[in-house]
């Protein structure tokens, strides 16, 4: 360097510039550990991780029935098609708890992103910093998922279908189905980031600027209705079904339409209840959770959708079951297994279910506290106690799954209400375990929800860093 | 909007003759160190009902440790802060964090920079909180927030959401939270810090007619000369200690102290 008098600055004329921006380089810069904590960048990690080994597990347990022939299995068939349905029912939630960790990876970007945006970078330079980072954390996120279900393989080949533990081995999935696994979990991650970031590339100012709550229409009932009626007209005209592929092909349009309804009327139902808790509410916490609901009751549906189906079809299945079960004692032993293995496979996908609900509220809190940690530090020095903090954190999340867990059981059991009237009586041990199973993921949700409490306590330990 | 003659919603407690009266709050030898480096190096502080104090200094100079150990958020290494409460005197050092935290919400009041009100609560509920979380009924809490917005200016913005106001509403907002429970002591970390020089004059205002206007004391941190020539008294820190080479004296205009 030469000693001048004068600093000029360097001219652009000097310097080569290709007019394109180093889109990896940049992202490396931004992605280090900094100032920020690692939080944000190993939160989405685990999110991914988790949803890997469990979509691994669960392909590995489908695929499983599928190698099934009817020469060794007479009823494979039947396990093929109720694999189906149980791929089907684990399909929204862990669709939203990969959506939790996508939308996480994008969202805690935002502020930076939104810094760059002001210092002149081009939307599509921030939107393919966003997917390359989110699709980087992705991928990484699904190794260590990968290594997680290698790990669990004879834990859950220890489960005993058709009269014997699977086995662990029978749940590896193949080469081909890992790697497309986690194309799938980098391209959702991928989407998610490009769909999330619209708002941060439209506007670089304030990423946070809403202003109104948004209002869910009734019209979401009337609709969900309509369709139910319509795809049950559909469903009728198909009067006798004598093949699986037939049969899987209505039961997976049938899902899918019951899905499309639920995620309606979800939300809409959320929101009334929301508001109902709000009028009533007289404690802080019990209207700092109706208003925090209130405030995105797609996000509380989402969040906890992804048991409403589960504990229908448990309820209804099981019940069923439990029923035909105890009706005659005198059943071909094949037949005996297939019952207690439908049991077991509906026992598998409640907890499974509920596992990924469970994660995704992890997730969520988790990311929602860093999100909003200089208020929750104000809200400390004004004086508010942590428990009212703690509670309405908890009933943010709680009421709506209670409310979305017994609304379901509660419809299913009254379509099968003589049934259950029958069960109770003959085949209690079944029904308690169906309640256990609601009750016992009810609860996994709750330890999720107070395993975020640390995060809590650690960003309010540390007020002095604002 | 003319603050002047505020009708503000009357507290239980009396309107204090200042410069008489015994200090509300005091500060003795403060000392806080950060690491290697000292926030605080024996700061003595004492503030009066009905006076409106403001601190300043250069960025990390200690004005903002100084406010939180005066409010009990932070505790100093040593030293001793004093509170005159209802019931007398209480050492608030010596308390622990779940008494310093009932003493923040029932006796203090605050105002922050960027108000840092609630989101997705409106105006009124947030107004109310405190009296919520004082264990008032929420019908009762609302009607009081109601009367603190309506003097502050705000009536018929209510059920406002927070992004709903423009940035001195929503410090009226703050200011109406922080003396709804007729908090005796003020805090105001640059509650003028975010907004244009008029809207500042306003909420400047209004946090001194809802202040010191009622007999409460006010401390306010700023790095604003015209914010603090409005309050009664200047305390300039310089790395931790109080500046003896700075006025002490400021102007008293529109505080309505000298009267």
């Amino acid at each position: 360097m030469t000693a001048t008098s004068t600093v000029t600055p360097p001219m652009a004329s000097a310097v080569r510039i290709s007019g394109r921006a180093p889109i990896a380089r940049l992202t490396w810069l931004l992605a280090r550990p900094s100032a920020q904590s690692a939080a944000v960048l190993v939160l989405p990690a685990i999110a991914f991780a988790v949803t890997t080994a469990l979509m691994l597990i669960v392909l590995g347990g489908a695929l499983m029935f599928w190698r099934w022939t009817p020469d060794e299995t007479p009823d494979s068939g039947v396990y093929q098609m109720l694999s189906v349905l149980a791929l089907a029912l684990l399909l929204v939630p862990l669709a939203s708890l990969g959506g939790a960790a996508a939308r996480l990876s994008a969202r805690r970007r935002d502020d930076r992103l939104a810094t760059l945006r002001l210092l002149g970078a081009t939307p599509s330079v921030v939107t393919r910093m966003t997917v390359l980072e989110s699709t980087a954390v992705a991928v990484l996120g699904s190794l260590v998922g990968v290594v997680l279900y290698l790990a669990a393989m004879p834990l859950v080949g220890l489960i005993p279908f058709a009269g014997a533990p699977i086995g662990g081995g029978e749940l590896w999935v193949g080469f081909g189905v890992l790697a497309l696994v986690i194309l799938a979990v980098a391209a959702l991650a991928a989407l998610s980031a490009a769909i999330g970031l619209r708002q941060v590339t439209i506007s670089p100012l304030g990423v946070r600027t809403r202003q109104s709550a948004p209002k869910m229409h009734w019209m979401r009932i009337v609709l969900g209705v309509l369709i139910i009626a319509v795809a049950f007209g559909g469903l009728s005209a198909f009067p006798t079904i004598g093949d699986y592929v037939v049969m899987i092909a209505i039961l997976g349009t049938a899902f899918a339409v019951g899905v499309a309804v639920l995620n309606l009327i979800g939300p809409w139902a959320i929101s009334v209840a929301a508001k109902m808790s709000l009028r009533r509410a007289s404690t802080p916490a019990k209207l700092l959770a109706a208003r925090g609901i209130l405030e995105s009751p797609k996000a509380a549906w989402r969040q906890v959708s992804g048991v409403a189906m589960t504990s229908f079809v448990s309820v209804v299945a099981g019940t069923g079951i439990a029923f035909v079960n105890t009706l005659t004692g005198d059943y071909e032993a094949d037949t005996f297994l297939l019952l207690a293995d439908v049991q077991t496979g509906i026992t598998i996908t409640v907890v499974a279910s509920f596992l990924m609900v469970a994660c995704s509220v992890g997730v969520n809190q988790a990311a929602g506290i860093l999100d909003r940690r200089d208020l929750y530090v104000s809200l400390d020095r004004l004086g508010m106690p942590r428990e009212v903090i703690e509670k309405s954190r908890s009933r943010t999340v709680m009421s709506p799954l209670r409310f979305v867990t017994l609304g379901s059981a509660l419809i299913g059991a009254v379509l099968v209400l003589p049934l259950v009237g029958i069960s109770i009586v003959v085949a209690p041990l079944s029904i308690v375990t169906i309640a256990g199973c609601l009750v016992g993921g009810v609860l996994l949700v709750w330890l999720s929800l107070k395993a975020t409490t640390p995060v809590l306590t650690r960003v309010l330990s540390q007020p002095e860093r604002l | 909007m003319n603050f002047s003659t505020p009708s503000f919603p009357t507290n239980p407690t009396p309107p204090t003759t200042a410069f008489s009266a015994p200090a509300i709050l005091s500060g003795s030898g403060l000392v806080k160190t950060y690491g290697s480096s000292t926030a605080l190096a024996g700061v003595d502080i004492a503030v009066r009902a009905g006076e409106s104090v403001a601190i300043m200094g250069a960025s990390g100079s200690g004005k903002t440790t100084l406010l939180h150990t005066l409010a009990g958020i932070t505790s100093p290494d040593s030293g001793r802060v004093e509170f005159q409460s209802a019931a007398g005197a209480v050492d608030v050092t010596a308390m622990n964090e779940r008494d310093r935290s009932r003493l923040r919400r029932e006796a203090f009041g605050f105002v922050f920079q960027q108000g840092l009100l609630i989101p997705e609560l409106t105006a009124i509920e947030n107004t109310a909180l405190p009296l919520m979380l004082a264990g008032y009924p929420r019908r009762e809490a609302e009607g009081r927030a109601q009367h603190w917005l309506a003097a502050l200016g705000l009536a018929g913005m209510e059920a406002r959401r927070i992004g709903e106001l423009s940035g001195g509403q929503a410090q009226r907002v703050a200011i109406a939270r922080a003396q709804v429970t007729g908090a005796t002591v003020v805090f105001a970390d640059e509650p003028t810090g975010a907004l244009d020089s008029a809207t500042s004059d306003d909420v400047m205002s209004a946090l001194l007619g809802s202040t010191v206007g009622q007999g409460h004391a006010l401390i306010v941190v700023t790095h604003d000369e015209t914010v603090a020539a409005r309050c009664s008294r200047i305390i300039r820190l310089r790395d931790g200690r109080t500046d003896a080479t700075a006025g002490v004296a400021a102007g008293s205009t529109g505080t309505g102290v000298s009267a």
